[in-house]
């Protein structure tokens, strides 16, 4: 107070002491060290750990992974826009027979269960590469980045079982949009129409054929994801990288087919891959002129590279610092 | 206390070697240590790291043999990596989580169920001073809070030994003492062993009454650092006034080992005579004496002693270090 308000002549050697003794924090806090008697859990339980840790984090922002809100949203949107077909089924129950326009045009048949997969618009273009883009984006890149992977490889968790659950946690949740809205659709189609066994037994292998499509295309998309995910530190890449491979390879093949009547090129693009895969397995005409057995082989390489990847760098993945 | 295998070490490799290529990064490691805290030492790439990954069962071991509280480190890296707790040097923290969060994952993560985690978390974020802040997103926390939360992680199933690579890495004056008193408690009231590397030697003078240097892969010493600091030439350090040059030419004239910084000299001590010796020199230059006192080496000075003498010949520690220094073992 003398240095800011005093009377002396200002020459005096300027100092304030401000407290003359360290002021107390005021918070009282005893240290003490608590042992834990507790007996740890078997490996599936630190498996569903890591599981739950990323599937519930889609569901709520609470005590697991943080998925983005616009993420969230998205994911909302695009499931919601992927069981369309059932509120059309449901229309079409409600105002015509069984040869009506609405039945005709979004009840099960071929072409339907083959679309309700691998429909290129909107369900390949805009929805599931989004949805994988999105969901893949930081799985793998954000433990390399932000150095979490000591959290799991310092602890009894192997990078197999690491790497596994990222797998299964990522095919779960685009499962759940893609398999569970394919299954909502052929379910809403018997029971909005009321169908009867011998419905079932015509379309069941219509329907399993579609559901291995399903089930291919979400492993197919997973291991894609999580090896552009798992080379990279930056979840942008990752998914930018995504829908470059998927819409890349496509327009590429496109163009080339277009200039040169040559179908070749798609044995390059996963979706197409895939849809040829799909038309083969649903009895559908094929779109494409090249055969059948490349486009498998192709799928298997995709998939044997990906996960070439996926393995190779998540063991690179380090616990100490270098 | 007596582990699993029977042994009362901790810790024991026999021959431990670790080879990347063509590169040796672990040379032959024979270490066995007791409970308690110990210090690791060592220059940037000496094999710290790699040891550790060793132990933990990471990486495969090229030849010799190991055990952590009795379990094999080329077996059993599950085992052991569930009963170690490892407190990484950079960030491992997921920063749009909260510290309640982030800790109650690290527990679920090596098998405990998610109400026994929480439970847990609790206590160990208390523990480590953020029983306030666990409520709040890692991202807005210093360094400080951030180390904490991860010796909280590391803590969390009261691990019978505790990995810390570089546990004051980046804290302030205040942080660093709650952070070394920590550990300290760990030892003393929790009953565990601590196992601590890093470059500040006054941090693992503080906590660790061990102390293990890495060189190029080989343990060149393993002492207590009590035993280790006694074996060093003890000094009296003086500062003189008027005549520092004289003063030290006068001194080495008498036979006696000066160390000069400046106006600053540290005379060896060889017998309870130099302080008279000393002090005629002073009188006999006309220099004055103004601070007498027995110098004590720091694990610092040890160190870089040690190291000094390993840099002559990279791979003769034992020819370079002198009895005095190695207490005449054949293991340092």
């Amino acid at each position: 107070m003398e240095v800011a308000y005093g009377s002396g002549d200002g020459d005096e050697n300027a100092s304030a002491k401000v407290s003359g003794q360290d002021a107390s924090m005021g918070a009282i806090f005893e240290q003490k060290y608590r042992p834990w008697e507790g007996k740890l859990g078997p490996r599936w339980i630190r498996n569903y750990a890591i599981f739950r840790h990323h599937v519930y984090g889609i569901f709520t922002s609470k005590g697991h992974r943080q998925y983005h809100a616009f993420v969230r949203l998205s994911i909302v949107v695009i499931f919601l826009g992927a069981l369309t077909p059932i509120a059309m089924l449901f229309l079409s129950s409600l105002f015509g027979g069984t040869e009506d326009e609405l039945a005709r045009m979004w009840g099960v048949n071929r072409y339907n269960l083959w679309g309700q997969v691998l429909g290129y618009f909107p369900r390949n273009l805009c929805f599931w590469p989004l949805l994988t883009a999105m969901v893949v984006g930081g799985m793998i890149s954000d433990d390399r980045k932000n150095g979490t992977s000591a959290i799991y490889f310092s602890r009894p968790v192997t990078r197999t079982d690491y790497t596994i659950m990222k797998f299964v946690s990522v095919a779960v949740i685009l499962g759940f949009v893609i398999i569970f809205s394919y299954v909502a659709y052929y379910t809403a189609a018997i029971v909005f129409r009321g169908e009867g066994w011998a419905y079932l037994v015509d379309t069941l292998p219509l329907f399993i054929a579609g559901l291995f499509c399903g089930i291919l295309l979400v492993f197919t998309y997973t291991s894609i994801g999580l090896a552009l995910s798992s080379i990279s530190q930056s979840r942008f890449f990752s998914a930018i990288a995504f829908l470059s491979v998927i819409y890349g390879t496509k327009l590429v093949a496109l163009l080339v087919d277009a200039q040169f009547d040559s179908s070749i090129l798609y044995i390059l693009s996963p979706y197409d891959c895939l849809a040829h895969i799909g038309q083969y397995l649903l009895g559908i005409e094929l779109n494409y002129d090249h055969p059948l057995s490349l486009s498998i082989v192709s799928i298997l390489l995709m998939n044997t590279i990906s996960i070439g990847i996926l393995t190779t760098r998540v063991s690179s993945l380090e616990v100490t610092r270098e | 206390m007596v582990t699993s295998s029977g042994s009362s070490f901790v810790i024991e490799t026999s021959e431990l070697v670790k080879m990347y290529g063509p590169h040796l990064a672990l040379d032959g490691v024979n270490l066995k240590l007791e409970r308690g805290a110990t210090g690791f030492l060592g220059p940037n790439g000496a094999g710290k790291s790699t040891f550790f990954k060793c132990i933990l069962g990471l990486i495969k071991t090229t030849s010799g043999d190991g055990s952590v509280l009795g379990y094999d480190i080329r077996t059993q890296g599950e085992m052991i990596r569930s009963r170690i707790g490892y407190m990484p040097e950079y960030d491992s923290l997921d920063p749009d989580l909260i510290a309640i969060d982030q800790v109650r994952y690290s527990g679920e993560l090596l098998g405990m169920n998610s109400k026994q985690a929480t439970q847990r978390a609790h206590e160990v974020l208390e523990y480590v001073g953020l029983k306030d802040q666990r409520y709040r997103k890692i991202e807005t926390f210093s360094t400080g809070m951030k180390q904490a939360t991860k010796l909280a992680c590391a803590l969390i199933h009261d691990p019978e030994i505790l990995i810390c690579d570089e546990p004051t890495n980046g804290l302030d004056s205040r942080a660093r003492t709650f952070m070394l008193d920590t550990l300290k408690k760990t030892v003393t009231d929790g009953g565990r062993s601590v196992l601590m590397s890093g470059h500040v030697m006054d941090d693992i003078q503080e906590v660790c009454e061990n102390i293990v240097m890495i060189h190029q892969g080989r343990i060149v010493v393993h002492r207590q650092i009590n035993e280790l600091a006694r074996q060093v030439d003890v000094e009296i350090e003086i500062s003189v006034w008027g005549g520092s040059s004289k003063m030290q030419t006068a001194l080495e004239e008498r036979g006696m080992s000066v160390r000069r910084l400046g106006r600053v000299m540290r005379v060896k001590q060889d017998s309870p005579e130099t302080i008279n010796q000393i002090l005629s020199t002073a009188a006999d230059c006309n220099v004055q004496v103004r601070k007498l006192n027995e110098y004590k080496p720091d694990l610092e000075d040890i160190f870089l002693l040690i190291m000094e003498r390993l840099g002559q010949e990279v791979k003769g520690a034992k020819d370079l270090m002198t009895e005095g220094h190695t207490g005449g073992g054949e293991d340092f």
